[in-house]
């Protein structure tokens, strides 16, 4: 049993592969991520010599005066390139995190961080802020920002509160009272998309999601909540293993399922809030890139936390570097059109079984 | 999803013309970086040579800068020296901008599909449609050192773009024209942040005399039920009531038939044939659709206009654009709701003294 928590694998030669294999895609992903954070901040409409581009980015972190560049290119890659790229790596890895512990905890394939709920709460919250005719800005975020969050936060209590009555099993619970509110919440955001007129473009652009309007405001609320929520995530590794191999299991290894449970939700919850809250509501990442991380590494969550967490980044990166390059396309379709055949591919050649 | 997935085969058009044009001009911008620190200096020498000549015969009593202003949404804007870098994210802007006289300080605008006037073909899109949303180039903004950023209210600009220029310390005008009287406050207020408030108070002076002198001449006529037609792929869309559409159509002479709401812009199929409209007026036609097309729609035969053949193509544009060119575009619709009335003839441009 012990050997199970620490990577359950068929023998030790497979184990000790997979471990090489785990450290190579988390140095191969960052050494990826600083050749995407460099290309994002590099690459743009307005073209900015390299040179100057570096020098900006080191006069603003270290308040130094190298950048003899005119003034209004350094506000180009540090006000408009940097908190764009940053915002991309933490919603990218924050929706990995999160959809690998969805997926983890509610056993279930299909699960995404928008499972309980959150994103049909968020973009409700989104919809009434846009309808709502005043602007308010509270910390540097504007009321759709505000709403969003409260929203996404508000559907998964409401979910985890309702599924606790009745006779069901609390993995089928969660996921049917997820399904119920989430149709509630997207019939509610039909009819304020309907009674929306001239606003209904913004609602439609926040639906689609995107890092266009990223400011340093929002990479430093959404970077500590993701970054410090996935850091907890991993370190309950060895939990979420356990309830890998069903919930009866787990509570005989000694773990109090109810209250890591709750833990675990909370924390996928509220990395899935801040990454909504930033960027609108971006699918596929959350869903894909934690199957795809399995498949290479297979289940332990001690690799497929870090892993996805890279190279959700990763994906992120690239594909709002490849939608602004190709001329600002909505950064999903980006993403499904890069993830969907290499998933496809990865799914038919893997020729050991895949469970989660 | 109303208005903004009206006419699908132009916009999809439109997205492929924006990446060509993203893919074309991604190296435009900074051609005067490499001697960085003489080029800050020069603007503070040079400014005071320019400015002095053209102030000096100006007999303005109080100096025109820094202005603030009240803009459309009742923000105060304060532009504290004369434009010289405009950028104009709508298409009435850009036209008001250069029948002020002051195209040649335009440095970015939206993209229009009917662009007027010609000389400001030149000047590079800053904001586009992308097939999807309205997409603002910030980064194009920013490196074109801009001063002033006229933007359309009620979402024509993405408010969020608003806020994000507004924060780089960009001022934003923001006009929108929900009314004919406010397309003339309108190109006052531009003309006040670009310098340019002489002209725009003649401009609006000649644009209120001509409207009168329409109003006048269509006077005594009756007035006629006017269908205007702005598409009519996925349901018919017209003038929604209280619209400024529906108040040229009154001010032209025509009692206009309305969505029977504010912001519907469809109007029922059987509204409208209750309606019973005596004159109907194409403005897709633009878009090829044609008077006999119409005759043909199931059970459109017995409205008045069918059987008196009063279906007439009409150029959109001018009438529906809250720029300048409204009075050419009153002028049109008059004549083309009364036939017999000698409409008098106004210049398309309001000219500048």
């Amino acid at each position: 049993m012990a050997a199970a928590l620490h990577g359950p694998g068929p023998g030790l030669a497979t184990a000790s592969r997979t471990r090489d294999r785990r450290l190579w895609l988390v140095t191969g992903g960052l050494v990826v991520l600083v050749i995407g954070l460099v290309l994002g901040i590099a690459l743009g409409t307005v073209a900015i010599p390299y040179g100057d581009t570096v020098a900006i980015i080191i006069d603003g972190i270290f308040g130094t005066k190298l950048s003899t560049a005119d003034p209004a290119l350094a506000t180009i890659v540090w006000d408009l390139r940097m908190p764009r790229v940053l915002v991309a790596v933490t919603v990218g890895a924050g929706l990995s995190v999160a959809g690998a512990t969805f997926q983890g905890l509610l056993r279930n394939p299909l699960a995404d961080p928008y499972v309980l709920g959150t994103a049909s709460g968020a973009a409700l919250g989104a919809a009434i802020g846009v309808l709502i005719p005043i602007r308010v800005m509270i910390a540097g975020f504007g009321l759709i920002q505000a709403l969003a969050f409260t929203g996404a936060l508000l559907s998964v209590t409401v979910v985890y509160r309702l599924s606790r009555v009745g006779g069901l099993s609390p993995l089928t619970g969660l996921l049917l009272t997820g399904y119920a509110v989430a149709s509630l919440l997207a019939a509610g955001l039909t009819m304020a998309m309907y009674l929306s007129g001239t606003a209904l473009r913004q609602i439609f652009t926040y639906l689609l999601g995107s890092f266009e309007q990223a400011t340093w405001e929002q990479v430093l609320a959404a970077a500590p909540l993701v970054i410090g929520g996935s850091l907890l995530v991993m370190t309950r590794s060895r939990t979420l293993n356990a309830l890998l191999l069903g919930e009866e299991t787990a509570a005989h290894l000694g773990i109090n399922v109810p209250r890591e449970r709750a833990i675990l939700l909370a924390l996928a919850s509220l990395i899935t809030a801040a990454a909504v809250t930033v960027s609108g509501l971006i699918g596929f990442v959350g869903l894909v890139i934690p199957h795809v991380t399995r498949l290479l590494v297979g289940p332990n969550a001690r690799g497929v936390l870090p892993v996805a967490m890279i190279w959700g980044a990763n994906l992120l990166v690239f594909a709002d570097l490849a939608a602004r390059v190709i001329g600002d396309i909505p950064v999903g379709v980006v993403t499904a059109v890069i993830g969907a055949p290499f998933f496809l591919a990865l799914l038919r050649r893997t020729r050991t079984g895949y469970e989660l | 999803m109303h208005a903004p997935s009206r006419r699908p085969l132009p916009f999809a058009a439109l997205a492929l013309a924006l990446a060509v044009v993203a893919g074309a001009c991604s190296s435009a911008a900074p051609t005067e970086a490499p001697s960085a620190a003489p080029a800050t200096e020069a603007p503070a020498t040079a400014a005071p040579a320019t400015t002095a000549p053209t102030e000096a015969p100006t007999p303005s009593p109080v100096p025109a800068f820094p202005v603030t202003l009240t803009d459309d949404e009742g923000t105060a804007v304060t532009i504290p020296a004369e434009p010289q870098r405009i950028v104009s994210l709508t298409p009435a802007a850009t036209e008001t901008l250069f029948a002020l006289g002051v195209g040649d300080r335009v440095v970015g605008k939206a993209q229009d599909i009917m662009l007027f006037p010609p000389e400001a073909e030149s000047v590079p899109d800053f904001e586009a449609f992308d097939g999807s949303a309205i997409v603002v180039d910030t980064e194009k903004i920013v490196a074109a050192k801009t001063d002033l950023v006229i933007a359309g209210g009620n979402y024509l600009t993405p408010p969020e773009a608003i806020t994000k220029i507004r924060s780089l310390g960009i001022p934003v005008v923001v006009v929108y024209a929900s009314t004919v009287d406010k397309v003339f406050t309108d190109i006052e207020l531009i003309g006040q942040a670009t310098g340019a408030t002489e002209a725009a108070t003649a401009m609006t002076t000649y644009m209120r005399d001509q409207f009168k002198a329409i109003a006048d001449a269509v006077a005594g006529q009756p007035k006629p039920r006017v269908y205007y037609e702005i598409d009519a792929t996925g349901g018919y869309w017209t003038a929604s009531d209280k619209s400024f559409l529906a108040e040229m159509i009154q001010l032209a002479g025509g009692e206009p038939i309305t969505t029977g709401s504010p912001d519907k812009y469809d109007i029922a199929a059987e509204r409208l044939i209750a309606a019973d409209p005596e004159v109907i007026l194409l403005a897709d036609a633009a878009w090829g659709v044609k008077a006999e097309d119409v005759a043909k729609r199931a059970g459109w035969k017995v409205l008045t206009a069918v059987k008196n053949n009063a279906i007439l193509a009409i150029d959109d544009t001018t009438i529906s654009r809250p720029g300048p060119r409204i009075i050419g575009g009153l002028a049109i619709l008059a004549a083309a709701i009364h036939a017999d009335a000698t409409i008098p003839a106004v210049s398309p441009v309001p000219a500048v003294p």
